[in-house]
């Protein structure tokens, strides 16, 4: 039950003389052990400008020791209308970057408590993001 | 104008359908989408010997508010080590509230920074090494001021 990422990022004139191949592959397991992840959740999400969202679970929502907890967040802004829309992510009220129409990113996530989410904002107009969180335990809400 | 290009391939048979994530994308400005970024702070490897946080991407170094991007990865082999990353001028630990994530030996992330604040790393151990690499492809960078 393996996940394995893997990265490449080239380029032959950023540093002209020193062509640019950057290769790395990782297989996404959980936290501090070789026991490979074995959940996952992913969407694709229309998200309106001007609101902040909240993407994945919070960290009471995941089981066990939330400093001990091993994710990994992929996130693609799909958007196609538009090459300056771009979503803002970071961490609970902080910004981190701007992730533009096109451009992906994968990260590690420490969810250590319910103010450590992942935070999107969308910038522009409407953009559209696709998303996986690959992750361990997560808790699903009591049925009423 | 140069071009970077970044593709990421995500594999899993964690669900009874294969899982293939395919991402693909050239890094360019954000005033203008359609140019290239050109700017590098180069690839660096650092080693670490404490757990003591250390910047190593000042935000000071690159225009605010910009398309840059971070790319870093733990070098080291164990899985039962890593880094914290942070978004934080100096901090770097699991109560950080602006720690990203933990970043195990042989994990890579790319992300998108604005340059507003630093990048802090700590690592877990120090009584093992742990080694790191990464580059930030800038948006513009602020040549320092001899």
């Amino acid at each position: 039950m393996a996940t394995t990422a893997q990265i490449t990022i080239t380029s032959a004139d950023l540093m002209p003389g020193s062509a640019l191949n950057i290769t790395a592959n990782t297989t996404l397991t959980k936290a501090g052990v070789t026991a490979d992840l074995d959940q996952k959740e992913s969407g694709v999400i229309k998200l309106v400008t001007g609101t902040e969202y909240r993407l994945g679970p919070l960290a009471t929502e995941m089981a066990g020791d939330a400093h001990d907890i091993a994710s990994y967040l992929y996130v693609h802004n799909k958007t196609t209308e538009d090459a300056t829309y771009y979503v803002d992510w970071g961490i609970h009220e902080t910004m981190i970057g701007r992730l533009y129409a096109g451009d992906w990113m994968f990260i590690p996530w420490n969810a250590s408590d319910n103010d450590a989410e992942i935070e999107i904002e969308p910038q522009g107009g409407t953009n559209i993001i696709e998303y996986c969180l690959f992750n361990s335990d997560v808790i699903l809400p009591t049925a009423g | 104008m140069a071009k970077i290009d970044a593709s990421t391939t995500i594999s899993s048979d964690i669900a009874s359908y294969p899982v293939t994530i395919s991402g693909e994308m050239t890094m360019t400005k954000s005033a203008n989408p359609s140019v290239g970024l050109e700017e590098t702070t180069g690839l660096r490897t650092k080693k670490f010997t404490t757990t003591t946080a250390a910047v190593i991407v000042e935000h000071d170094e690159l225009t605010d508010d910009k398309a840059h991007k971070v790319y870093i990865r733990n070098a080291s082999g164990s899985r039962a080590n890593f880094f914290y990353v942070a978004y934080n001028a100096s901090a770097a630990a699991a109560t950080t509230a602006e720690t990203i994530g933990k970043l195990y030996g042989g994990d890579w992330m790319l992300m998108p920074y604005n340059g507003n604040v630093n990048i802090t790393v700590a690592s877990s151990t120090a009584t093992e090494t742990q080694m790191l690499e990464y580059m930030v492809f800038a948006d513009g960078i602020v040549a320092a001021k001899g």
